[in-house]
């Protein structure tokens, strides 16, 4: 089926119901790894995606169709991530870094993390660098997204993805091979 | 130095789990916050239930003032044919009414009289203007 004619199925109050659950069984998964590598913790996640598919329900009409449902979809599950840890961090009264390192540092009793040495010591290293390369690194690293989609997501050029991608694994192997 | 490098190692990935039947009930959840079912199955709310029940009440009130109206209608239809019949036909004279009357009707005629005989009555003492009603 062709995004236009899924995005009018969308909008129909007759189709809706049938095509907002495939949208839902298409996307919960993906769009859950991508909450959850920035938000870390599982309950957080679920806030934020319900809260993801909600705006997309409630913006549908909005949808222009400008860019792919796929980059609208992922723009606000970003977007709400990332307002969700900076507010969250506001509320503790603390920095959105030191949260993240806190929140890593306690993985290993986390129930719904079941990393090895290896994976935590990853999250560690991903933490190191900037906000704008840790999200880089971790759509491009773990979620596997094109380049070309993730410059729609992120609004950044094709060419300066690749090369904070690039400089983030650099970083990061260097601190893997650290003690 | 050992070195390490990521895209040439075996794939690490996050480590993230989710609790068993996480995404199932996840469906559940936002669809009930969303009004919406994952089937097919129209589900007619309470309000639209009200409504309908609203619309039948006042089809079937609708239905029995008309219906009513009209047994009404036609009730009055019959009297005035009645009484048209018996105004255009003079040669009923008033013994041919007379015998159609029974004792009942007698006696509660009789009692009409005297009411209106006993209210003359009054009005004639009460009344200063006799003239009146002795020329109407």
């Amino acid at each position: 089926m062709e995004e236009k004619e899924f995005i009018l199925q969308l909008l129909n109050p007759k189709t809706q119901n049938n095509a907002f659950q495939k949208l839902l069984s298409d996307y919960k998964r993906p769009l859950y790894n991508h909450i959850r590598n920035i938000v870390l913790d599982h309950d957080d996640s679920n806030d934020v995606l319900q809260n993801t598919f909600i705006k997309v329900f409630q913006n549908l009409n909005k949808f222009k169709g400008e860019s792919k449902l796929y980059s609208w979809i992922y723009r606000i599950a970003t977007n709400e991530s990332i307002t969700f840890i900076n507010k969250k961090a506001k509320l503790g009264g603390t920095t959105t870094s030191v949260l993240k390192s806190k929140m890593v540092d306690n993985l290993e009793a986390d129930s719904n993390f079941d990393g090895n040495e290896i994976q935590i010591k990853l999250q560690k290293a991903i933490l190191t660098l900037p906000e704008k390369q840790q999200l880089v690194f971790k759509m491009r690293y773990f979620e596997e997204i094109k380049y070309e989609e993730m410059s729609i997501i992120l609004g950044t050029s094709v060419g300066a993805l690749k090369a904070s991608y690039h400089l983030a694994v650099k970083k990061i192997e260097i601190l893997m091979i650290k003690d | 130095m050992k070195e390490f490098k990521l895209n040439e190692n075996s794939k690490i990935t996050s480590g993230f789990t989710t609790p068993e039947g996480y995404f199932d009930q996840f469906t559940i959840e936002l669809n009930n916050k969303l009004n919406l079912t994952n089937t097919e199955i129209k589900v007619v709310s309470i309000q639209t239930k009200r409504v309908l029940t609203l619309v039948a009440a006042i089809v079937v009130v609708a239905l029995s003032v008309s219906v009513y109206s009209k047994i009404i209608i036609s009730n009055s239809e019959e009297n005035n044919t009645t009484e048209n019949y018996i105004t255009n036909h003079s040669e009923i004279c008033q013994y041919d009414l007379i015998a159609l009357l029974d004792k009942n009707d007698i006696e509660n005629l009789s009692i009409e009289l005297n009411n209106n005989n006993s209210k003359n009555d009054d009005e004639f003492v009460n009344s200063n203007d006799l003239y009146n009603y002795l020329t109407e």
